[in-house]
């Protein structure tokens, strides 16, 4: 039996997919409040998207995320890092000062706290998101 | 003497790490497969990981996570932890670069046995 | 909690032992994707969650289906 023809799996991956995403976005999210953080909540994005391409099709999945958009994404969230990162030396401290850059630091335990972490984790996220995705693709395409 | 061997009996983490460290260079050295040869390497790094975060293992102690409430008391040590997250990473990196070239041998010899490839070597010079 | 960790560091050596001695590839490398879910549990008794949530998304996330897809690529019995 071919892969294309498992009506079962196609629709049961389709079903688990957001869920699989939303818990990783909430990984990314809460990651300096509990464990977890950009590197794992990006894999689990990842893996929601290699599912996805295991499911249906190699060739379908590179129709929603193609090689340019991949390296676009990647690109982007490693700007996103170093820009936040300078963002430090522009006020006049370190790179990737944290306290004198206007971001509010919040109250610790709560989700809007810790400042510039949140939103490095992200990056972080999506660059790893990508990185992990387009491995599978160079791995298991045709050449 | 008594007290050497229960000491001794506690750290039974470091035994398994031990003994999961020679199956995997076993593994290495003998398969001649070269998928079964990364996947030696894998448990390699896995049980020297086993070993690292068990070094900062404290007795009856917490998660080093600081929450709402709940404060206090002894926690494990985080910086083996925050060490092998790194080594993690670096792990995948290198499988998924092994897998590659390996991918390339099995297009280039059409095999995938190590000491067939060395045979085909020596008579292809 | 001792006996506990014994029990699963024993079953963590059976599974490096099952995915060494098997001769089916793919087989190999599904037993070592349970082998890292062991080891993520481990983890978890070590007190250390912060690796064990990376360990189960990448040792036996990741790694198994890069696995897989170069068994698809190659073959799959040595």
């Amino acid at each position: 039996m071919r892969m294309q023809e498992i009506l079962i799996l196609k629709i049961v991956v389709r079903f688990v997919i957001p869920f699989i995403q939303v818990y990783g976005f909430y990984v990314i999210t809460a990651g300096h409040l509990s464990p977890g953080g950009g590197f794992a909540g990006g894999t689990i994005v990842a893996a929601s998207m290699v599912l996805y391409a295991l499911t249906f099709d190699a060739s379908q999945g590179l129709e929603k995320l193609s090689h340019e958009r991949a390296s676009l994404f990647e690109s982007l969230g490693a700007i996103w890092y170093v820009a936040l990162g300078f963002l430090g030396i522009l006020v006049g401290g370190n790179f990737l000062t944290n306290g004198q850059i206007g971001i509010p630091l919040g109250t610790p335990g709560y989700l809007i706290s810790g400042g510039l972490i949140p939103l490095l984790s992200f990056g972080i996220g999506i660059k790893v998101a990508v990185t992990v995705v387009s491995l599978y693709y160079s791995l298991v395409e045709e050449d | 003497m008594a007290e050497a061997l229960a000491a001794l009996g506690q750290n039974y983490f470091f035994y398994y790490a031990l003994i999961l460290f020679m199956v995997g260079f076993y593994t290495t050295l003998s398969h001649s497969n070269i998928l079964k040869k990364i996947i030696g390497i894998n448990i390699m790094e896995t049980s020297i990981f086993l070993f690292f975060v068990a070094l900062g293992y404290v007795e009856g102690g917490q998660a080093p996570i600081m929450g709402r409430g709940a404060e206090g008391g002894p926690y494990m040590n985080p910086l083996p932890s925050a060490l092998i997250l790194t080594g993690i990473v670096v792990s995948v990196s290198i499988t998924a670069f092994a897998l590659a070239l390996m991918v390339k041998l099995y297009h280039f010899y059409g095999t995938l046995d190590a000491d067939e490839i060395v045979m085909l070597r020596g008579e292809r010079q | 909690m001792a006996i506990l960790d014994l029990l699963l560091l024993s079953i963590l050596v059976l599974c490096a032992l099952a995915a060494v001695r098997t001769r089916d590839l793919l087989g190999a490398v599904i037993i070592y994707a349970a082998y890292s879910l062991l080891m993520a549990i481990i983890w978890l008794q070590l007190g250390s969650p912060d690796v064990a949530i990376t360990e189960a998304a990448l040792g036996a996330g990741v790694t198994t289906i890069l696995m897989i897809a170069t068994i698809s690529k190659t073959g799959r019995y040595e």
